[in-house]
């Protein structure tokens, strides 16, 4: 799980907001039903295209504004990992707690092109065009998140918690 | 120290952990309020996660704050449905549930008592940082729900503080949400992105509660982690006969650097008005004055409280909602409906042909009580006008509540100080 590789989505535009991401006018349908409209004002042909492994390459506060589970429609899609040039701090958290890594990585969206094909590596927190090489750095995720990430998200790191009180 | 840095020290679980900023440190939080929400499948997930861990018994127990605020009650049978299942989660556990029409929870969390200063509030939704105006740390929770769950104990991430110091006076018809509009437009988006705003200042220091309330809970729009008004005497005459446990106010260390301040003067601000489809996207009102509108909404964590109440009524007073007009108004809580009603205010709002509804977070969100069809125009004091906020292909204004009573009379963008009434 430290290694991602998948078909690079670029949304370039800053700010793209979880009313984008998790419309709540579908919340109460099961998230099979909600991903379907993932980011469908932004790309149509987005959630009926993306590819189990994909990489969402994004601009500057990915997932600002609401705090709804947003993460969860790009995780019922199958995207593995969003990498943006900052990413909004609730997305993020709510992101980790469903083992989805969410990079900073400044220069990203120039850096990539739609359907390159990129490398996501979660320890050393490069992201690298697979045919070509070429390569950026992330802001180096917290100690805790990619302890958190390496579990697989909450639950599994909690069941480690437990387990160490418990023995 | 920063008086936030000290409040989130005073809960770590090592009391030895260096809070400084950047650092991810493990706490216990004072309250922990979660909502009834519409889909069943999150709260079964949640349940079956507990099981799966051998959770039996809520650590947190006895400070869960079940509340019930969004699409509250149940419009519509598939959010009934799933209200139901996380109602009976709550019950299952002991935990008492809010009623549909008590209101938002960052608006009934300090009323009750339960968040006042010094209070460590862990919540998973977005405006969290509304009642950092008294003086709590109140940033959302982002992810770790699971976690208070089943051990009690979440991360919290420290952030830097930034001042931002306001002054001047306003002009008559200008309010208080004119200010946080226009602070919202000067920094931007992601103006105070990932750092907690601490508001200070001649004029913050002269404001209402309910004004502190509207200013904090912009912080969300502009990125801040939190927000924060240090407690003054306004502060402890509102929280202390409400306090259920005994609040502690910290200070900040006089030698405290902050990690950037800012001023803003306040006069001669004009009514601001944000267009489609940024909070941060503000005019003055007289750019945008005349665009003909379909609703205009009234509530919020934002500006759904008591003066904003007040302020819409001394418009509406005697007038008519223009008839291609839908104008409704949502309190923000029971408390203040009460107050309203007993000052008549409510009265007025139905004379005028308002639409009154329970207090709830309205049709902020799209869920119900005036979703908005694709190519309407609204106007509306909600907390932000993203694209699809309150109806897919719809496009909000958002003015302050005068702003909102005085467009509604005319159907079209007004500026409220042309229909100013005693």
């Amino acid at each position: 799980m430290s290694t991602i590789e998948g078909r690079a989505w670029i949304f370039p535009q800053d700010d793209i907001n979880t009313d984008q991401i998790h419309l709540s006018v579908y919340s109460h349908l099961p998230i099979a039903e909600q991903a379907k409209h993932c980011l469908e004002t932004l790309d149509p042909t987005f959630a009926s295209s993306v590819a189990p492994g994909d990489v969402v390459i994004a601009g500057r506060n990915f997932g600002c504004g609401s705090a709804r589970p947003a993460h969860l429609d790009l995780l019922e899609l199958g995207v593995a990992a969003v990498v943006a040039e900052s990413v909004d701090r609730k997305f993020f958290g709510n992101a980790l707690s469903g083992g989805l890594p969410a990079l900073s990585c400044p220069g990203i969206v120039q850096a990539m092109r739609p359907g390159d094909r990129v490398r996501v590596d979660l320890e050393d927190g490069r992201i690298t065009e697979l045919r070509d090489g070429r390569s950026v750095m992330s802001i180096p995720l917290p100690d805790f998140a990619r302890a958190m990430l390496r579990f697989g998200g909450e639950k599994e790191y909690l069941r480690s918690v437990l387990t160490a009180t418990r023995s | 120290m920063h008086a936030l840095h000290k409040i989130i020290a005073a809960h770590a679980t090592d009391s030895t952990a260096p809070v400084r900023p950047g650092a991810i440190v493990e706490a216990t939080p004072d309250v922990f309020a979660i909502g009834v929400e519409r889909n069943g499948d999150e709260i079964e997930a949640i349940e079956a996660d507990l099981t799966e861990l051998g959770v039996d018994e809520l650590p947190l127990k006895d400070r869960i704050v079940a509340f019930f605020d969004h699409a509250a009650p149940a419009p519509f049978p598939a959010a009934a449905i799933g209200q139901k299942k996380w109602i009976q989660f709550f019950r299952k556990q002991g935990i008492p549930v809010a009623d549909p029409g008590s209101g938002v929870s960052h608006l009934i969390l300090p009323e009750q008592g339960w968040v006042g200063p010094g209070v460590l509030v862990a919540l998973n939704d977005s405006h969290t940082p509304t009642m950092g105006a008294v003086g709590a740390y109140a940033a959302c929770l982002a992810g770790g729900t699971l976690s208070l769950l089943a051990i009690g104990r979440y991360w919290v991430d420290v952030p830097d503080v930034v001042l931002y110091r306001l002054s001047g006076a306003l002009q008559p018809g200008v309010l208080g949400r004119d200010v946080s509009m226009s602070v919202n437009g000067t920094v931007g988006q992601r103006g105070a992105l990932g750092v907690a705003v601490e508001f200070g200042g001649s004029y913050v220091e002269s404001l209402s509660m309910d004004m502190r309330f509207t200013l904090c809970n912009m912080g969300t729009e502009i990125g801040a982690t939190a927000s924060y008004i240090q407690p003054d005497q306004t502060t402890l005459d509102w929280v202390m006969p409400r306090a259920r446990s005994e609040f502690r106010v910290y200070e900040t260390d006089p030698d405290f650097t902050y990690a950037d301040v800012r001023d803003f003067d306040i006069s001669g601000l004009e009514p601001q008005v944000a267009k489609p489809h940024a909070p941060d996207n503000t005019v003055p009102v007289s750019e945008v004055e005349g665009i003909v509108i379909d609703q205009a909404f009234i509530g919020s964590c934002a500006s759904g409280r008591l003066e904003d109440l007040t302020e819409a009524a001394r418009i509406l007073r005697g007038r008519k909602v223009h008839p291609d007009v839908r104008l409704i108004v949502t309190p923000g809580s029971r408390e203040v409906l009460i107050e309203a009603t007993r000052r008549g205010h409510i009265e007025v709002l139905h004379e005028a042909n308002a639409i009154v509804t329970n207090a709830n977070c309205g049709s902020c969100a799209a869920l119900h009580e005036g979703v908005l069809a694709p190519g309407d125009v609204a106007i509306s004091c909600n907390t932000r006008n993203f694209a699809g906020r309150m109806g897919p292909g719809a496009s909000i204004y958002l003015g302050s509540p005068a702003t909102v009573a005085a467009s509604a009379i005319e159907g079209r963008i007004a500026d409220p100080r042309r229909l100013a009434q005693a």
